[in-house]
């Protein structure tokens, strides 16, 4: 029996995770390849995880880095003295 | 960091993170800016995720970078190094909270796990592309993060070690204490919710109410 809109939106993350079985895989690509809700969420919930796992989402502030070492070094000195 | 790994002497896998703790140990201090660097992102925006301040955050990923020197010792490669440092790092924004702000604090700890509750998602307009280029646009990375902080803490911890991230399933089961299928459940609701918000703001698409959406039909054509 095909999936419903339902079963499909409990399945789509292992799904874009490759992390479903070959017979849900199938019954769920059968399902979106006549259901444009259901594809469109898949596409969306993919472009959502391309877009915060870009390194210029949740950036690092300007000068992290150097105020990092600059503490570091003040502290293992202390550590090591 | 790379994990390329050896067979010594005595035949034992050892990665190049194990070698530089064992240096740092015996006296090499110098060499922990190496071992941490490459975790700096993700022990800061572990940090951000729940304070929700640049600056803040910024503080307690070095006092948890500190925190970690001080018990390198303790760390016995029994889960990942990361793992170890993301736990420090939440832990320390924790301390924080409730520190700074205790009545926050008991909001944290009494989140509620809604794995029970059944999410209902919008019915959006196609967002086909995958819009790298957009976050060229500061506007657009405010909107992501702003998104992240919006959701409930529950989900909004797996969703950056997983997602932002990109620790696998185990990974993150590990770092928060619970079973792989709570980290599955909470991720496909917080993906859920973060396509949500994002698709309208970003895409300008069209939000389409839920009584005209009907199984099986195709009320947004």
């Amino acid at each position: 029996m095909a999936m419903t809109c339902k079963e499909v939106w409990k399945e789509i993350s292992d799904y874009i995770d490759n992390s479903v079985t070959p017979d849900v895989r199938r019954e769920l690509e059968l399902h979106l390849a006549y259901c444009r809700h259901c594809a469109a969420m898949v596409d969306g919930i993919h472009n959502i995880i391309v877009l915060v796992a870009d390194e210029r989402t949740f950036a690092l502030p300007v000068g992290f880095d150097s105020r990092l070492r600059a503490r570091l070094k003040d502290k293992l000195r202390f550590y090591s003295s | 960091m790379s994990t390329t790994s050896f067979m010594n002497a005595g035949e034992r896998i050892v990665d190049e993170t194990t070698i530089l703790i064992r240096r740092i140990l015996a006296g090499e201090s110098e060499l922990y800016y190496k071992l941490i660097s490459p975790y700096q992102r993700v022990v800061y925006v572990c940090a951000l995720s729940l304070l929700h301040n640049e600056a803040e955050a910024e503080d307690c990923a070095q006092d948890a970078f500190l925190k970690a020197y001080e018990n390198l010792a303790e760390f016995k490669g029994e889960s990942k190094f990361s793992s170890w440092l993301i736990r420090i790092a939440l832990n320390e924004a924790k301390m924080r909270i409730r520190k700074l702000r205790p009545e926050k604090y008991e909001s944290l700890d009494k989140a509620v796990d809604l794995n029970d509750g059944e999410y209902m998602p919008q019915t959006l307009g196609d967002w086909r592309e995958i819009p790298s280029e957009a976050l060229e646009r500061k506007e657009v990375r405010m909107v992501i993060e702003n998104a992240v902080k919006t959701l409930p803490k529950i989900y909004r911890e797996v969703f950056i070690l997983r997602d932002v991230q990109n620790l696998n399933v185990a990974a993150a089961a590990e770092i928060l204490g619970v079973s792989e299928g709570v980290i599955k459940t909470r991720l496909l609701r917080a993906r859920m919710q973060m396509r949500d918000l994002l698709a309208p703001a970003i895409k300008n698409s069209r939000v389409f109410s839920r009584p005209g959406f009907k199984k099986g039909t195709n009320p947004w054509l």
